[in-house]
């Protein structure tokens, strides 16, 4: 017993010596690998303190970067908000019948990583007849696999980021990594995040999603057009999120899970415009938030059309 | 108490390394906020410009009701044919199950101008402007489907709307959604077996 035991510790010993030897290895022929240690990225400043020539460089080097990773042309953008707008989300749960496009349409414009997965966007089922007065969380299943959907007596939730005015998140992060932008959306500087994982555990939502690995995106199936605050792909240890397709809905689109929704459940627009649709909602409807009792004060308004 | 046991004035000194230490970190800590370090001093981002918002177009129309093509224009075959006014089974048609309420087709298909619409009070309606029929009952959706409430648009939020009419998701002749297969639902932690995938998983799992 004894011996079998110094065994293995010799050999996790010679594992570890073999693996300091490698990473020593690696640390030398560095600067000739893709993943090249980069002086320039590690001095970079916070994206919201880079001036404009000095984000042009930024954004110049990641597009590099992904192009050499992914052998395609990729572009970042970093594309401001519009003055006078800010997003307000609407979710119609008469509608919405649990088919889950909208969270693979998710998944591929904003470069989820594929395995390990990661969803934005969790889709619950509950009884019909237990949420009549009082949506109880731990009831929803997101694992339902039925042939098809809707199934009889069931209601469908969709839960993702709902960006909210108070955000919990932004509060926890310690190194400001995170914040909400003039037009309301929460973003991440994802060369900022130190990955502590704090917002994930103050977010009332289960809205982040950590990088325990390196994000695996087949490379016929990343999406070359992405936003800095966005969908540009992420790093290993660093926590992502919704960011209602910044790079698209900043050039006026709508995001990819409301062009996906078949049955047009998913609302989007600007709530200062009065003839918006998720202002018509807002005034015409009888709307909700999740966990209201919390004062985080929710931009994503589920109604029942 | 005796006197000399009592200290000066200022608390005990300090002994010449902790003297020392405290000098160290104090000049490390000007340097550190000299060098922008400590909180954002940028409340919005420096690099942005304004940019005005555009004012918005109407809405378009993305696509034209759907016509079967093998069916339409029904004069190919009725020409000058008047309908049997007569609910009964068709010998023709198998492929419309009529399920709409208690409507028959001549509520909605006009007896004479077979290629046309009628509204309840007789007037003809173009198959194109189908909607306008649907409103007769359904006129409450009406001002939600106008404000994009109701149904489906894509496109952009500020610029070019695209709609769609009532028959493009709905079938007249049976207008409710029919079900769809599910996509995968998403993997549970318990499936997968990579030590690290699964504590992502089973993270992502407690989110809700």
């Amino acid at each position: 017993m004894q011996d079998t035991d110094h065994k293995e510790r010799t050999t996790s010993r010679r594992q570890f010596l073999k693996a300091a030897g490698t990473v020593a290895g690696a640390t030398v022929g560095l600067p000739g690998t893709s993943k090249a240690f980069d002086l320039e990225e590690l001095f970079q400043q916070h994206f919201r303190e880079l001036s404009q020539e000095d984000l042009e460089r930024v954004l110049q080097r990641m597009e590099r970067k992904y192009e050499e990773e992914y052998g395609k042309p990729f572009s970042v953008e970093a594309t401001g908000p519009l003055d006078g707008v800010m997003f307000g989300y609407g979710l119609d749960i008469s509608r919405c019948i649990g088919c889950r496009r909208c969270v693979y349409a998710c998944v591929d414009e904003n470069n989820q990583s594929r395995d390990p997965q990661i969803h934005y966007i969790r889709v619950l089922e509950f009884e019909r007849e237990e949420v009549q007065r009082w949506i109880d969380f731990e009831k929803g299943d997101p694992f339902y696999d039925h042939e098809e959907v809707p199934a009889e007596g069931k209601l469908y939730l969709p839960v993702a980021c709902q960006q909210c005015e108070e955000p919990e998140c932004v509060r926890a992060c310690p190194t400001t990594a995170t914040w909400q932008e003039p037009d309301g959306i929460v973003v991440i500087d994802y060369d900022w995040c130190i990955g502590c994982r704090y917002c994930m555990a103050a977010c009332p939502y289960g809205a982040r999603h950590f990088n325990w690995t390196e994000p695996g995106i087949p490379e016929d199936e990343v999406n070359p057009k992405t936003h800095y605050l966005g969908n540009r792909p992420r790093a290993h240890g660093v926590v992502e999120k919704c960011t209602w397709c910044i790079q698209r809905t900043r050039e006026g689109r709508y995001t990819a899970c409301v062009e996906a929704c078949p049955v047009g459940a998913r609302k989007f627009g600007n709530m200062l415009d009065p003839k918006s649709e998720i202002r018509y909602l807002i005034e015409h409807k009888r709307t909700f938030v999740l966990k209201a009792e919390l004062d985080t004060k929710p931009k994503f308004f589920y109604f029942y059309g | 108490m005796h006197p000399h046991s009592i200290e000066p004035r200022g608390g005990p000194s300090l002994s010449p390394p902790v003297r020392w230490t405290i000098v160290g970190i104090a000049v490390l800590a000007v340097g550190f906020f000299a060098l922008g370090g400590g909180p954002l001093k940028q409340s919005t981002v420096r690099a942005y410009p304004s940019r005005p918002l555009a004012p918005e177009p109407e809405p378009v129309l993305l696509a034209p009701p759907p016509v079967d093509d093998e069916f339409f224009p029904c004069e190919d075959c009725h020409e000058g044919e008047s309908a049997d006014p007569e609910v009964r089974e068709l010998d023709e048609h198998e492929h419309v199950k009529l399920k709409h309420g208690d409507l028959w087709c001549l509520d909605c298909h006009d007896r004479d101008q077979r290629d046309l619409l009628h509204l309840s009070d007789d007037s003809p309606v173009e198959m194109s402007e189908s909607w306008r029929l649907c409103t007769r009952c359904h006129a409450k959706r009406i001002p939600d489907w106008r404000a994009g409430v109701h149904g489906k648009r894509t496109g952009y939020w500020s610029g070019r709307k695209e709609y769609r009419t009532c028959v493009v998701c709905h079938d007249p002749h049976s207008p409710l959604f029919k079900p769809l297969a599910p996509k995968p639902p998403p993997i549970p932690a318990s499936q997968i077996h990579s030590p690290t995938a699964t504590r992502s998983a089973e993270m992502n799992d407690a989110g809700h």
